[in-house]
């Protein structure tokens, strides 16, 4: 399953926003439709491919680059204690008291704006905005994981005896604690990237998230008033983003479960 | 020092760190609207002459810079004043009713979710950790793995599509008040509070599954066994104590994922809760009032959690020394 995530957007196929007039709504296994497709003609097979590579973009980026970003503020955070650790760790919990799918949609509602109206918001603007939006409701998470994770590692006898030998602070970092800290991050970050799939999807339903159709939010959000048309059209895309976010937390848990030795041994 | 300031002190820093939470992120709300794109002024301000627009800048703070903005919007807020609806005739709409009238609904809808959620995980937590490795548990936890990862709008959209329309047993979108008619209100509410409780369930039951199996581990527990206490007492009095003290943090916690959810599953739906007046403030441009939905939802989970927090300490005293110490 996560193989078919990871290469689902290098098959070639035909362009997703091109329709059969011929064939509208036909169902899975038709001629020239593996899949079917929905009620306005769109291959579903062939959008949930090229869907795949936004909504995995979207999600891979976000997680990636607020990961980094939290993971730094964090590691930071928690070796430097003190004052600085009590600003970034309230403003954690400043963001963390916004429940994350309401934070993302302020932002994006407010961030993807034109000052008319009438004229729509530009896609890879709009595509930007989110992934802004959705770094910013992940750092906080990430940021905490790390920061929990390096205050128990930064006490650890090797961490003090590198120091006590007079290893510069900078070095005792990466080579000590960031090695540690990190599988942690992996784990939950692979469980961040399911959440962000589905916060994608989310936003498409509320109108907010991508609009062209390319993404498997919007195919979910297009045919979500007219699937008694098209079945296939609705259960098409939300098994593969069932079954997707189900294979980015089988990863995360089973990374977790090596690493959390109480639940692992269970 | 003694017992009693030190435990003063204690609840007197909690409240602080509350209000510095809530105000921070009232703050940051407040801050999003000057990141808009689009000048507020132009959004809001329609008079043609000069001194009307002078009079309705004023009357909305856009004269202000940031923190004075936020302060007069706290200000407001905190006297009940929920900021207004701004039409371009020039009429303001308050907001404070719209609250007052969504607000119940998506409670409602949120403790339908949590009690139903409760019920169903805690016995089959129990159940699941008893049969620890047997088949059975396997192929409930399997199941519920997928069920946690399934995001609930998945759910709504397939449960409105197979009982809404295929079956037509229960109405696919709508509201009804409870005042008006209890049956009709718990039909439109199935559905939904079905959508939102399946991922919540297999949420609980996992966590309640690890955390039992882990106490039938404790020395404790086989302790009281050989002391000859039936299965039941040892349940009730070594294991579920404990345990519900994870679960409640943890439903507490999930709250936040839940009010996501009712977002979108309000819509789906179409019921008068506060996502439908999120997203109706959003089609309509209504920063202002998007920013006070916004601000009511995150002082509600704030003060949820902490009333949470607070509650375990009862419960579980360790929690409390570990605090305090």
């Amino acid at each position: 399953m996560a193989l078919f995530a990871v290469v689902g957007h290098w098959i070639p196929l035909p362009d997703p926003r091109e329709f059969d007039i011929d064939a509208s709504a036909v169902g899975p296994f038709s001629p020239g439709h593996l899949l079917g497709t929905d009620a306005g003609g769109y291959d579903l097979l062939s959008n949930i491919v090229n869907g795949a590579r936004t909504s995995l973009l979207i999600s891979i980026v976000s997680v990636g680059l607020g990961g980094f970003i939290g993971s730094v503020l964090g590691i930071l955070a928690a070796y430097r204690r003190g004052r600085l650790d009590y600003i970034i760790n309230t403003t954690f919990n400043i963001m963390l008291s916004i429940p994350n799918l309401v934070l993302g949609l302020a932002l994006v509602a407010v961030l993807a704006n034109n000052a008319d109206p009438a004229i729509p918001v530009n896609p890879n603007r709009r595509m930007f905005v989110i992934i802004v939006s959705l770094t910013i409701v992940i750092i906080p998470i990430l940021g905490r994981i790390a920061r929990g994770a390096t205050l128990t590692w930064s006490n650890r006898e090797f961490v003090v005896a590198a120091r006590s030998m007079g290893m510069k602070d900078l070095n005792i970092v990466l080579r000590h604690i960031v090695p540690n800290v990190l599988p942690a991050i992996y784990a939950v970050g692979f469980l961040a990237v399911g959440v962000v799939i589905v916060a994608e999807g989310a936003l498409s339903l509320l109108g907010v998230g991508i609009v062209d159709g390319l993404s498997w939010g919007a195919m979910i959000a297009r045919v979500a008033g007219e699937f008694e048309y098209a079945p296939q059209s609705m259960y098409v895309p939300v098994l593969v983003l069932a079954l997707t976010v189900i294979a980015c937390n089988q990863i995360g848990d089973f990374l977790r479960g090596r690493l959390d030795v109480r639940e692992g041994k269970i | 020092m003694n017992d009693l300031t030190f435990k003063l002190l204690a609840a007197a820093r909690r409240l602080a760190q509350l209000l510095v939470v809530i105000v921070g992120s009232t703050f940051l709300v407040s801050l999003l609207l000057q990141l808009l794109p689009v000048g507020l002024k132009e959004l809001y301000v329609f008079a043609l002459d000069e001194a009307g627009r002078q009079q309705q800048i004023q009357a909305l703070h856009l004269d202000k810079n940031p923190v004075m903005f936020y302060l007069y919007w706290l200000w407001d807020f905190v006297r009940g004043d929920f900021g207004s609806i701004v039409y371009p005739t020039g009429v303001l709409d308050p907001v404070m009713p719209k609250v007052t009238a969504a607000m119940p609904v998506s409670l409602r809808l949120v403790f339908y979710v949590q009690a139903l959620a409760l019920v169903v995980s805690v016995p089959l937590g129990i159940l699941s950790a008893y049969r620890a490795g047997r088949r059975s548990d396997r192929v409930i936890s399997y199941v519920l793995f997928s069920a946690a990862s399934i995001p609930n709008f998945v759910f709504a959209l397939l449960l409105a599509s197979f009982f809404g329309v295929t079956l037509a047993w229960l109405p696919p979108l709508g509201y009804v008040a409870p005042s008006e008619n209890l049956v009709e209100h718990l039909r439109t509410m199935a559905l939904p509070v079905l959508a939102l409780a399946i991922p919540t369930i297999a949420t609980y039951t996992r966590l309640l599954r690890t955390d039992v199996i882990a106490a039938l581990r404790e020395d404790y527990v086989t302790m009281a066994a050989s002391k000859g206490l039936s299965n039941i007492r040892i349940l009730f009095t070594h294991i579920l104590r404990p345990s519900s003290v994870t679960l409640f943090t943890s439903a507490a916690l999930n709250m936040g994922a839940l009010i996501g959810g009712t977002l979108v599953i309000e819509q789906i739906f179409t019921i008068p809760g506060m996502g439908t007046e999120i997203g109706i403030a959003i089609f309509s441009r209504q920063y202002f009032a998007l920013q006070s939905y916004v601000a009511v939802i995150a002082i509600g989970y704030v003060l949820f959690n902490s009333i949470v927090d607070i509650a375990v300490g009862f419960v579980d005293p360790r929690s409390r020394d570990r605090r305090n110490g």
